[in-house]
C-alpha cells in the first residue's frame, strides 16, 4: 500500500494484515554529487514502488525519509530512530529500510529494522522497458528476502 | 453622499464571497467532470492492448505475460505495465487471469507455493486453483479477474480485467 488516502483507507480497515514498513532512504547533495544523488533516488523509487506492487497487501511504503548529505550523521541517525519508534508504535512488525548509500552500513546495528542496501545501477541510458527488467531482476532477490523474514517469526 | 458609500467591513464581505463562490465553483467542476466522466469512456475502455505473446505459443501451462501501455492521467502521462497469467484450458480456450490477489492486492505466483498446480499469494498464503477459483479457507474471498482478449496478427491483446462471471 502506498502514502495515499485511498491505500490508508484500506490499511485502516486491514491493519491486521499489513505488519510490514518500508521506508527508502533518500540522501541529498548537491555540487558534483548531485548527480549520483538524483540517480541513486530515482533507482530507489522504481525499486521500492515495484516492491510495492508485489506486496501490496501486506507492506506500507511509507514517503522517503530525506536528509541532507552533509548534515551530521548521528543528527540523520537520530531523526530516523525517531521515526522507527513511531513506526513502531503502530504495530507494524517488520521494518525495512532501502536505500544505495553504503553509508547507512556502518549505522545498521543502532537500527532495529533491517537495512536493506543496493547498489545504484545507471539508468540514465535506459527506455522504461529496459528499466523494468532490470529493476525487476533485482527485485527477485529482495521478493525471497521479505518472505524469508515473515516466515521467520511466524 | 457618505450613507451609500461602502463600509470597510461591507467591503471586506463582498470581497469575500466572491472569492468564496469563485472558489466553490472550482471545486465543483471537477466533481461534476468526475461524475460525467465514468460515462465518457467507456468506449475508450474497450481498447485491447498488444501484449508480445503469440497465441500459438500459448500452452496448458500459465505463464507469465507483461504488456505495457500509456496512461494519461490529467497532466500526467506514464507507462503502466501490466502482467497477466495466460494458458489455454482443458477445451482449448485461452484464459488470461488478473495476477492481483482479490484478497488485498498483492501479485500471485503460479506453482510458487506448496502446490506446483496452484495460484500462490505469498502475503496471507492465499491460494487459487488454475481456473482462478479461490480456495476456501484462504483468505480470498473472490475468484481471479479475468481479461478479455483478441486475437490479432497472431499476437494476443488483452482488454481491461473484470471479475470472472459466475458460471452457469
Ligand atoms: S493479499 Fe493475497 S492473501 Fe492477502
Amino acid at each position: 500500500m502506498k502514502w495515499v488516502s485511498k491505500d490508508i483507507e484500506t490499511y485502516l480497515t486491514a491493519k491486521e494484515y499489513v505488519d510490514t514498513a518500508v521506508i527508502p532512504l533518500y540522501s541529498v547533495s548537491f555540487g558534483n554529487e548531485m548527480r549520483e544523488s538524483a540517480s541513486g533516488a530515482e533507482f530507489i523509487t522504481l525499486l521500492t514502488s515495484y516492491l510495492e506492487r508485489q506486496f501490496t497487501g501486506r507492506l506500507l511504503l511509507l514517503p522517503p525519509f530525506t536528509y541532507l548529505k552533509s548534515d551530521y550523521p548521528e543528527n540523520i541517525v537520530q531523526q530516523l530512530k525517531k521515526w522507527e519508534e513511531n513506526i513502531e508504535k503502530n504495530e507494524f512488525k517488520h521494518i525495512f529500510y532501502i536505500t544505495s548509500e553504503s553509508d547507512w552500513k556502518i549505522y545498521e546495528k543502532e537500527l532495529k529494522g533491517s537495512l536493506i542496501w543496493l547498489p545504484s545501477l545507471p539508468l540514465e541510458h535506459l527506455n522504461d522497458q529496459q528499466k523494468i527488467s532490470m529493476i525487476e531482476s533485482q527485485v527477485k532477490q529482495l521478493l525471497s528476502l521479505f518472505t524469508q523474514k515473515w516466515n521467520e517469526n511466524e | 453622499m457618505s450613507k451609500h458609500r461602502v463600509s470597510r467591513r461591507q467591503f471586506l464581505t463582498y470581497t469575500l464571497t466572491g472569492v468564496g463562490g469563485f472558489m466553490a465553483a472550482g471545486m465543483l467542476m471537477p466533481m461534476v467532470r468526475f461524475a460525467v466522466d465514468p460515462v465518457l469512456t467507456v468506449e475508450a475502455g474497450g481498447d485491447f492492448i498488444a501484449t508480445p505473446l503469440k497465441i500459438s505459443d500459448i500452452t496448458s501451462e500459465p505463464q507469465r505475460v507483461d504488456f505495457t501501455f500509456e496512461q494519461k492521467d490529467a497532466w500526467y502521462t506514464s507507462d503502466v505495465s501490466n502482467t497477466a497469467w495466460v494458458y489455454k484450458d482443458e477445451q482449448d480456450n485461452i484464459v488470461a487471469l488478473s495476477p492481483v490477489c482479490k484478497h488485498l492486492g498483492c501479485t500471485v505466483g503460479w506453482g510458487t507455493g506448496d502446490n506446483p498446480e496452484e495460484f500462490f499469494c505469498p502475503c496471507h498464503f492465499g491460494r487459487y486453483t488454475k481456473d482462478g477459483t479461490n480456495v476456501k479457507g484462504t483468505p480470498p474471498l473472490a475468484p481471479l479477474d479475468v481479461y478479455p482478449f483478441q486475437e490479432k496478427d497472431g499476437l494476443l491483446y488483452l482488454g481491461k480485467a473484470e471479475p470472472k462471471k459466475k458460471e452457469a
